[in-house]
């Protein structure tokens, strides 16, 4: 009997380690494919795209120094390794992952305007949690990788290094191991100089104008000169030019007027089309925001040390070196520093001319104080071709509008600058006034963010005008060239580009 | 004689071994269906969840694409994108590589443009074009004519691209749904409750 009893447990117990053992199977199967798929979607897929946040972090930080040339150039790349053009960056290790970025930037262009551009090189490492394993290249098929040509996980060395090298361009390949599995990215952003006279008008704060009867369109002086005929013609070829005569006013408050052949944005404004004449888009959400204006580094400009000051007929020839006149250069402009500019100054800057041939000639001045402090003011601005000519001021501004005199042919070759005060309390002011009925006008610029700005009359106005409050209560003409999109000295930076090394 | 009596009652009887082959019979036969069902689920599991991991990838080879792109354009049946995207890496025949070779493989400095439109970037005078497609049973990306399988699957995987254009930019949705393996009487749920969306946006300025 006992022995009888025997077999039969005996019988029981292998069938029960046989089912044990296919459901330990059937859970084994399970829970390796769960975690294939877990090691996958949530380390590795994680990791991904964690690396371009870290990447794209990179990109920011890099931006936000190339941001500072402008905005603060005393502070711009501090604490960064700075070589000549090309500063790198300290490494950040920053959020839960430890997600670590790193960029170098380098200045790689000058445009025209002289304003440098800066190529940004940034690198986001995640590191890559769970088993070291390949992903889901099984779903493929026989020859076919599915997430491993995506998403490229350094699991023992860096590949990027061991094929490419630090720069990606081959050179110092090195086999280099990697503490832990990782991911890491590579993003290149090229960072554009936005520039001050992107629109007609652009107001920081309130606007009125202009009259019922102005108007303010566009054309682009490098297609030919302004014809008053092109903005109602939509067959002409320059057509497509003269639709750009845009407003811009970072405030609800806007009394518009006249008619105009461009954009018009307001901040939280109730424009339509019923209630202004607007050939193009109103948007009334277009929030901005103006810095103020400090003097940029003049580190790079040769200075020139006389004249000191405007008084009377006062002329600017270039210096002469070797018995040759210094035309300078856009990036490196002939500098003055003028400390008083007499009330009814005026003043005529020449050109460089060799070998009987006039040069395009650069010149900056630093004025410090006023350009015409009252109402009586007639201080005059000549500026004959082959004249670039920028003013920089750090009081107010008053003259008659035919007192600014731009032959030149190009309204960006005036350029005028209102150096923002350091006490907040004082308001800068900009006047321009017709006088005795004249509706002659100018050619030139203004950016003055912290000054209000007031024409009165109706001059005829070739340029664009940035500033803080605008008043004009004339039949004012305005046309906008399109080629000043790209004049001026950078205010701001922008992201013009973006690609992804993806080796 | 004990003995020999006593083996003999030991022996099975016919209802015995009836009644025996009937519980065997009954408990293999749900050890077998319970392990086939299990099988069934687990085939159906895992082709959901590894189909879906294709969905992913779809999504995330699109969504990079589309990030340093210039122009997307999407078919009428949505099912295929196109992207041009610039030529960040100097290729051999490019006319730098011509004038030197050692170059092929490496970064390309950018160039500025003034145009009616503004300032452009490019990398190099041409860009490359990717597109992504359905072919049967499997997903491709081709770019600049190399073919490349990023999905291959028995499960329908249908992908659907809109591209929306802003005033500068643009942007792609995607949305990936697959027929699952198990499905409640071939109900439309069945396939939408596996749709997973992507919106990803170009970070370069709209070029068309």
């Amino acid at each position: 009997m006992r022995s009888r009893r025997l077999a039969e447990e005996g019988n029981v117990l292998i069938c029960a380690l046989c089912t044990i053992l296919i459901i330990s199977l059937i859970g084994a199967n399970v829970l390796r494919n769960c975690t294939t798929r877990y090691n996958v979607s949530s380390s590795q897929v994680r990791s991904w795209k964690e690396s371009l946040f870290a990447a794209e972090a990179g990109g920011d930080i890099g931006y936000a120094e190339v941001r500072k040339t402008v905005l603060d150039p005393p502070h711009a790349f501090t604490g960064w390794d700075n070589s000549g053009a090309k500063h790198v960056s300290p490494v950040t290790t920053f959020g839960a992952n430890n997600l670590i970025t790193s960029t170098v930037v380098d200045l790689f262009y000058n445009d025209p305007a002289g304003n440098p551009w800066y190529r940004s090189r940034s690198r986001g490492t995640a590191p890559v949690l769970g088993m070291a394993r390949t992903g889901m290249d099984d779903r493929m098929g026989a020859g076919v990788r599915g997430d491993s040509l995506l998403r490229k996980i350094d699991f023992k060395t860096d590949h990027f290094l061991a094929t490419y090298g630090p720069n990606g361009d081959g050179a110092g390949q090195a086999l280099v191991p990697v503490t832990n599995p990782q991911i890491t990215r590579r993003i290149e952003q090229i960072s554009a100089p936005i520039t001050p006279f992107e629109a007609a008008i652009k107001a920081a704060g309130t606007f009125y104008g202009l009259g019922s009867a102005a108007y303010i369109d566009s054309y682009r002086s490098s297609a030919g000169p302004y014809d008053p005929n092109v903005r109602n013609n939509p067959t002409d070829p320059r057509y497509v030019d003269s639709q750009s005569g845009t407003v811009e006013i970072n405030s609800s408050v806007a009394t518009v007027q006249g008619s105009i052949y461009g954009n018009l944005y307001t901040n939280g404004g109730t424009v339509t089309k019923k209630t202004a004449s607007v050939s193009g888009v109103i948007d009334n959400n277009v929030p901005f925001s103006l810095n103020p204006l400090e003097m940029p580094s003049t580190a790079t400009w040769n200075y020139v040390p006389t004249p000191t000051a405007v008084t009377g007929n006062t002329v600017i020839d270039p210096p002469v070196v070797g018995g040759v006149p210094q035309p300078g250069t856009a990036s490196s402009p002939n500098y003055y520093l003028i400390s008083y500019f007499v009330n009814n100054g005026n003043l005529t800057v020449n050109p460089a001319v060799i070998n009987g041939t006039p040069k395009d000639t650069y010149v900056v001045l630093s004025v410090t104080g006023d350009i015409g402090n009252s109402t009586s003011s007639q201080p005059t601005i000549n500026v004959p071709a082959y004249v670039h000519l920028k003013i920089y001021f750090t009081g107010n501004f008053q003259t008659k509008a035919e007192n600014i005199v731009n032959t030149s042919g190009y309204s960006g070759n005036l350029q005028l600058y209102a150096i923002s005060p350091t006490d907040p309390s004082l308001q800068q002011t900009i006047n321009l006034n017709s006088g005795g009925g004249s509706n002659a006008g100018f050619s030139a610029v203004f950016y003055a963010p912290s000054a209000n700005f007031t024409i009165n009359g109706a001059p005829d106005i070739t340029g664009a005008i940035v500033c803080k409050n605008f008043y004009a209560n004339g039949n004012v003409h305005w046309h906008y060239d399109r080629r000043l999109d790209s004049e001026g000295a950078a205010i701001d930076y922008r992201i013009a580009s973006y690609v992804e090394d993806i080796r | 004689m004990n003995l020999k009596i006593s083996r003999k009652r030991f022996a099975f009887t016919l209802p015995e071994i009836t009644l025996a082959l009937a519980v065997s019979g009954v408990v293999f036969g749900a050890t077998l269906t319970s392990s086939t069902s299990l099988q069934k689920s687990f085939n159906a599991l895992d082709s959901y969840f590894g189909t879906h991991m294709q969905q992913i990838r779809i999504v995330d080879y699109l969504s990079r694409d589309v990030k340093r792109g210039l122009i997307v354009t999407t078919s009428a049946d949505l099912q295929t994108v196109t992207i041009t995207i610039p030529n960040y890496i100097i290729q051999a025949g490019d006319p730098e590589a011509l004038v030197n070779p050692t170059l092929v493989g490496t970064p390309r400095t950018p160039t500025m443009a003034y145009t009616p439109s503004g300032w452009q970037v490019n990398y190099g005078n041409t860009t490359s074009t990717v597109v992504y497609s359905i072919s049967g049973m499997s997903i491709l990306r081709t770019e600049n004519g190399t073919v490349t399988t990023i999905a291959s699957s028995t499960d329908q995987l249908v992908p659907q691209t809109t591209d929306v254009e802003l005033t500068n930019t643009e942007y792609a949705k995607t949305s990936i749904t697959f027929q699952p393996i198990f499905t409640s009487g071939g109900a439309q749920a069945s396939r939408s409750g596996t749709i997973v969306y992507s919106t990803a946006y170009l970070r370069n300025k709209r070029r068309g």
